[in-house]
């Protein structure tokens, strides 16, 4: 309950709120947005909160619903519960400072987002990467995709109500998550990429390690489709589940996994090039179903072309430095003017944009999630499908609330 | 609407809007292809144009400069990917612009979450409740102080940038260079209190 009054950002107060910031009617239990939501139901609906402690929101996302029986009429998201301002920090901190924030934005892809920062700044200022350290960006950020679709994986049938895939899953997933530990130093919020290369070099460890683990995941894979791909109740759970058609994805400007499974085969890595990705032969998988599991199939496939990614990149490691020998120092100073920088991570398109007036720290800095986007469709594409489908449809949107929230 | 529609450049899509600038940039430096200035009345039929043509909506950034409030709209394609930025001036008294989210129904949050931080008024937006700032708040967190704000000029138009000014209306001044590039920044201070954590970053 507030004190002040609700302010909506067109400046009216909600129609249906009182002082105290509940419902002026007393049939009607909840805040501003279920006052509102309320106001547009149909008398015979029934409306569902659902979340934000939803095991099936992963983290923090409320959803409300307007149910005709088991069907949804409605749907509205209700962000904002794991909000930190990253926009703000950025503008007070030096780039350097900033870096760890870039950990803890989509802690189970950070390492794309450290790329988009360090790739935004670089741009702006020019700093050049040594080749090595390209190929240890590339490297890492492959397996740390690899350990998020793993953890995506897992949880999704966790919320299908299949327990035992995450075991699996969370198996493979540890073993990445200690190589990525040798070169980060960290096992989840990582920040290791550095304005001019990255923070450590790799050990001969690391890359034995990474040797090993390519064949090793090689092996499980097949057990995973055998265990789980091919099992009946999940494919009748999610085919034809949760369609999104092509100018829904435009619309939208949904990406990543999204946009693929519904038959368009962008990836920023191939649309925008950065870094050495174009010296890699590896395939960009898409789906045409639209569903659910054309989203399930296009990420199990990328786990595949990610591994291709990876074996060449570690083959043909060039030497030489780590960090570029002119790298700036921590407390350099932005130079002015605007870069606009994305790189492809697990769940779409991250960008970054900075516009900086020369001072110490960026004058703005602009974060673009590609699960805001992606979620942004959640309630077109939920009309008139089953409550037990909003389950379905949002875990196959592979959403992290950190990042949509940011 | 799908994306396989013929590609027309933004400069000649753009055209019967009359926009005030445009110009064809260096990706390599900016990571743009393309940056126009529209007025808000022209807003909507942009989007329209661009939606037709197979752009979608990347995302909304508001901007507070010496000149008033901004919004910076970045497009971008599926199939011959190129990044547009078409940026909106408003008074700073009274920001307000059309909404798009019924040509780009992505629009709906972005434009919520840009009304959060700078209380920019969509009007036409669906919804318009706050995002991600608490229902009740005052304030906008991202709006600066009057002696951090810069000059349009000294984030935009930095030398060596390379565009192709391909369009500019006459009487258009705001990406001429400022007379003071460099305004006083508090932040500056803060910055410089904690050179040392960042030296051990």
């Amino acid at each position: 309950m507030h004190s002040t009054e609700t302010l909506w950002s067109n400046g009216t107060s909600c129609p249906a709120a009182s002082a105290d910031g509940g419902c002026a009617d007393d049939q009607i239990a909840g805040d501003g947005y279920t006052c509102r939501f309320e106001q547009g139901a149909r008398p015979e609906s029934l409306i569902l909160n659902m979340g934000p402690q939803h095991p099936s929101t992963h983290g923090v996302l409320r959803v409300l619903l307007e149910l005709d029986g088991e069907y949804i009429v409605r749907a509205e998201p209700v962000l904002g519960y794991l909000h930190r301002m990253h926009e703000k920090m950025a503008e007070v901190k030096t780039p350097a400072q900033f870096m760890p924030n870039m950990g803890r934005v989509d802690y189970l892809h950070a390492l794309a987002w450290n790329w988009a920062y360090v790739g935004a700044v670089e741009k702006l200022a020019g700093i050049e990467i040594p080749e090595r350290a390209e190929y240890l960006r590339v490297i890492t950020c492959e397996l740390n995709r690899i350990s998020s679709h793993l953890l995506w994986w897992g949880a999704y049938l966790l919320d299908l109500g299949a327990f035992t895939p995450i075991m699996y899953a969370f198996d493979d997933r540890e073993m990445l998550l200690d190589l990525l530990q040798l070169m980060t130093g960290s096992r989840l919020t990582y920040s290791s990429f550095r304005f001019g290369g990255v923070y450590t070099d790799a050990s001969p460890a690391f890359v034995q390690g990474v040797r090993q683990f390519i064949p090793h995941l090689r092996s499980r894979l097949p057990m995973y489709t055998a265990l789980v791909t091919e099992n009946i109740i999940l494919r009748r759970r999610i085919e034809e589940v949760g369609v999104i058609p092509q100018d829904m994805v435009t619309r939208y400007g949904a990406s990543g996994p999204v946009a693929r499974g519904s038959g368009i085969a962008y990836d920023v890595r191939r649309a925008e090039p950065y870094s050495v990705y174009d010296r890699f032969d590896y395939e960009i998988p898409v789906r045409h179903e639209e569903c659910s599991m054309a989203r399930y199939m296009v990420r199990m496939a990328e786990i595949e072309q990610s591994l291709r990614i990876i074996e060449q990149a570690i083959e043909s490691l060039p030497d030489g430095e780590h960090m570029h020998p002119k790298a700036p120092k921590p407390s350099f100073k932005l130079p002015a003017g605007e870069s606009y920088f994305a790189v492809e991570g697990a769940r779409g398109k991250i960008g970054v944009w900075i516009a900086s007036d020369g001072g110490k720290t960026p004058y703005r800095v602009k974060l673009r999630a590609p699960g805001f986007s992606n979620l942004a469709l959640f309630a077109e594409c939920a009309r008139g499908t089953l409550l037990a489908d909003a389950v379905a449809i949002l875990g196959s949107l592979d959403m992290v609330i950190p990042e949509i929230d940011r | 609407m799908t994306p396989e529609t013929a590609y027309v450049t933004p400069d000649v899509l753009l055209a019967p809007l009359d926009p005030a600038y445009l110009a064809d940039e260096t990706p390599a430096r900016t990571g743009l292809r393309w940056s126009a200035f529209l007025s808000a009345d022209a807003l909507p039929r942009a989007a329209t144009l661009l939606l037709q043509a197979g752009w979608h909506l990347e995302d909304i950034c508001g901007l507070d400069v010496r000149e008033g409030l901004m919004a910076v709209y970045h497009f971008d394609r599926m199939t011959s990917p190129g990044r547009l930025a078409i940026r909106v001036l408003m008074d700073r008294a009274a920001p307000v612009l059309p909404s798009i989210a019924d040509i780009h129904q992505g629009a709906e949050w972005h434009e919520r979450e840009t009304a959060d931080f700078y209380g920019i008024a969509f009007t036409g937006n669906p919804n318009p409740a706050p995002l991600l700032l608490p229902e009740g708040m005052q304030g906008h967190p991202l709006l600066k102080g009057e002696a951090a704000r810069a000059p349009l000029a000294a984030l935009l138009a930095v030398p060596g940038r390379e565009d192709t000014v391909l369009r500019k209306a006459e009487g258009f001044t705001l990406l001429d260079p400022a007379e003071d590039a460099k305004p006083a920044k508090p932040a500056k201070a803060r910055a410089a209190a904690t050179e040392e954590g960042a030296d051990n970053a």
